[in-house]
């Protein structure tokens, strides 16, 4: 069980982004199941771990039948310390029912639905534990060992989502969080977000790996400072300018319109009575906008009520306890 | 004569009152606000006023350079019978049919505050508000093309919100906020995702191991699936048809039935085959191949873990 160190990391790291041919020869794959890992091919043998679902299975040495049973010799990658940089592998007897590996027919496939299912747990209220981790875990496992799935560029784009809104969510423990100046805090782990750009350019996932990284430039808490909504709605719009087929464009162009309609309280508060009507003219054309392009999803109805709050004078912004109005 | 004079009396006013309701102007409000006695904000506060409650409008006046609006509210909305009272709130934020996009208006704070309830630190009563909302679509613009979608999502957020009552406390779950989708809107998408809500209401509580709820829950959802192929829920549906298929295998091997074990695992391969060829586009797909798999491996998916 040995314990690697850092460079012992990136020597695999190196090695398993080696070229898919000098992998070809190695059955790799992953656990659908959560199972116990014996130092036999016999369950009556002495238990060496627990191996949870989407474990990597780095090597696959054997494979053997005791009885009725299948089993498989395996090394697997049981726990990974990022922060360390540093992982534990082990090597021991799992039943073959639950492994799926690059030889298993339509692997990519059963890799993904287990996937699925554990997100989908992890989103039930008493679904299991940790089944958030399953998901992202099997979804880049469908990547790693299946890269010319036809899966594989969503199944990237998901376990990066998952891992970036479990980040967010810890992100909001942190003192730091309320940093006006995102700069000031430390933010999400962007290294899978940009790996589903640099692997799938022009494509769907990449467009909404962008819109996620977008959460690392928004400030904490605006704090009542101008600089802030004024800030993110350039980001939003640029975001929908340039990725005007993304899912994600209407969503971002509305982003960028409330902060505009927060603008017109600001500077009203302040006495910007020019600026206020250039942010209220702002807001209004991309409402227009998201109105036409966007007519028949949820965004149209919501930036007509956004117009219809612009043209009445209905506040967005609360001036005084320096919060959106939601 | 008597009885005859007040019997036509009667009529007429009757006459006059649904001239009157015919007539009257409905509406509701997109903002939090307050029922004022008076058309002035320093003037007594009688209630407040929630966004999506149903308002009718009685009287129009400008107060302070500002408009104002005398409603009619219930004081108490979840009452069935409740006494009405009457009030003045700030015109800006009430829409009523008269409102050019009104019934997108309000869909539109109906969706901002779903979003809200589902969002972490989102407003109070959001989901209530939104509930209320999407409720008004139908009711203040019957001919919308909104309409069904509105009364749809306001019965499926007060299901889902009984459903938490229920699994809190037991309290029963309304049907007919469902129902009242199903009989308006008949052939619509919504009214077979109002059927496919209801199917909880029929499902066990908990298993206890037992054969006959899976049983008997596969069949719901396999009839569902018959009877709606259309629905935006049938592939979900023969999932959990399937499923419990899978589940009633290994219960049945567990009591050593196993000719009905295999018949089970027979079953749900099935489901799950024609999962997979009638909506390969989907997520469901995959799952049943995952589910496919497993039977196949004979991994079993309910009460026992792998050793």
């Amino acid at each position: 069980m040995p314990r690697w160190g850092r460079a012992g990391l990136v020597l695999w790291l190196v090695f398993a982004a080696m070229p898919a041919p000098a992998q070809e020869q190695k059955e790799q794959g992953t656990l659908i199941s959560e199972v116990d890992m014996y130092v036999s091919p016999d369950v009556s043998s002495q238990k060496l771990a627990r191996a949870t679902r989407g474990r990597n299975v780095i090597l696959v040495m054997e494979h053997t039948k005791m009885a009725t049973r299948e089993w498989a010799h395996v090394l697997v990658v049981v726990e990974v310390d990022l922060e360390r940089q540093s992982e534990r592998q082990i090597s021991g007897w799992v039943p073959s029912s639950v492994l799926v590996t690059t030889a298993t027919p339509n692997g990519d496939q059963i890799i993904y639905g287990e996937a699925v299912d554990s997100e989908n747990q992890a989103e039930q209220r008493g679904g299991r534990r940790h089944a958030d981790e399953d998901a992202m875990r099997l979804y880049y496992r469908l990547y790693e060992y299946f890269p010319n799935s036809p899966l594989a560029g969503e199944a990237l784009w998901r376990a990066a989502d998952i891992r970036w809104q479990r980040e967010k969510v810890d992100s909001r423990l942190r003192p730091s969080f309320r940093e006006t100046d995102p700069d000031m805090r430390e933010g999400m782990d962007e290294t899978t977000v940009k790996l589903v750009q640099k692997k799938f350019p022009h494509t769907k996932w990449s467009d909404l790996a962008a819109y996620d990284l977008i959460d690392n430039k928004l400030c904490g808490s605006w704090r009542g400072e101008i600089k802030c909504p004024e800030k993110e709605s350039e980001l939003y719009e640029k975001y929908a300018r340039e990725h005007p087929q993304s899912p994600k464009a209407a969503e971002a162009l509305y982003n960028a319109a409330r902060r505009q309609a927060a603008l017109v309280d600001m500077y009203r508060a302040g006495k910007e009575n020019d600026k206020s009507e250039k942010a209220k003219r702002k807001s209004m054309e991309l409402a227009q906008e998201i109105a036409a392009r966007f007519a028949d999803t949820d965004w149209g109805p919501q930036a007509r009520e956004l117009m219809y709050a612009l043209q009445q004078g209905i506040p967005t912004y609360d001036v005084e306890s320096k919060k959106p109005i939601s | 004569m008597l009885k005859r004079g007040k019997q036509s009396g009667l009529i007429i006013m009757l006459a006059v009152a649904a001239t009157t309701c015919v007539a009257a102007e409905h509406g509701t409000v997109i903002r939090e606000t307050a029922l004022y006695l008076s058309a002035n904000t320093n003037s007594q506060k009688l209630s407040p006023v929630e966004r999506g409650r149903a308002l009718t409008v009685l009287e129009r006046s400008d107060s302070g350079g500002q408009p104002w609006v005398k409603v009619f509210m219930a004081a108490d909305e979840t009452a069935r019978i409740t006494r009405e009272i009457a009030g003045w709130v700030p015109a800006q934020a009430v829409i009523t049919a008269a409102t050019a996009n009104g019934d997108q208006i309000v869909f539109g704070q109906a969706v901002a505050s779903e979003r809200q309830a589902e969002e972490r630190g989102g407003r109070k009563g959001a989901a209530q508000d939104a509930m209320r909302l999407y409720a008004r679509v139908p009711d203040i613009f019957p001919g919308s093309p909104l309409a069904a979608e509105g009364l749809w999502r306001s019965a499926d957020i007060r299901w889902q919100l009984a459903k938490a009552d229920y699994l809190r406390s037991g309290s029963q779950m309304e049907e007919r906020y469902l129902n009242e989708v199903i009989a308006r809107y008949p052939q619509a998408k919504q009214a077979e995702l109002a059927a496919y809500d209801l199917l909880e209401a029929k499902l066990c509580p908990e298993w206890r191991g037992l054969a006959e709820c899976p049983e008997k829950e596969s069949l719901l959802f396999e009839q569902y699936a018959r009877e709606h192929p259309q629905s935006p829920k049938a592939a979900e549906a023969l999932y959990n048809a399937a499923w419990r298929q899978a589940a009633l295998a290994d219960i049945y091997r567990i009591d050593n039935n196993m000719s009905k074990s295999e018949a089970a695992r027979k079953k749900a391969t099935a489901l799950a085959q024609q999962i997979a060829s009638q909506f390969p586009q989907s997520d469901w797909k995959q799952r049943a191949t995952d589910l496919a798999y497993k039977l196949e491996k004979k991994i079993p998916v309910y009460g026992q873990v792998i050793e």
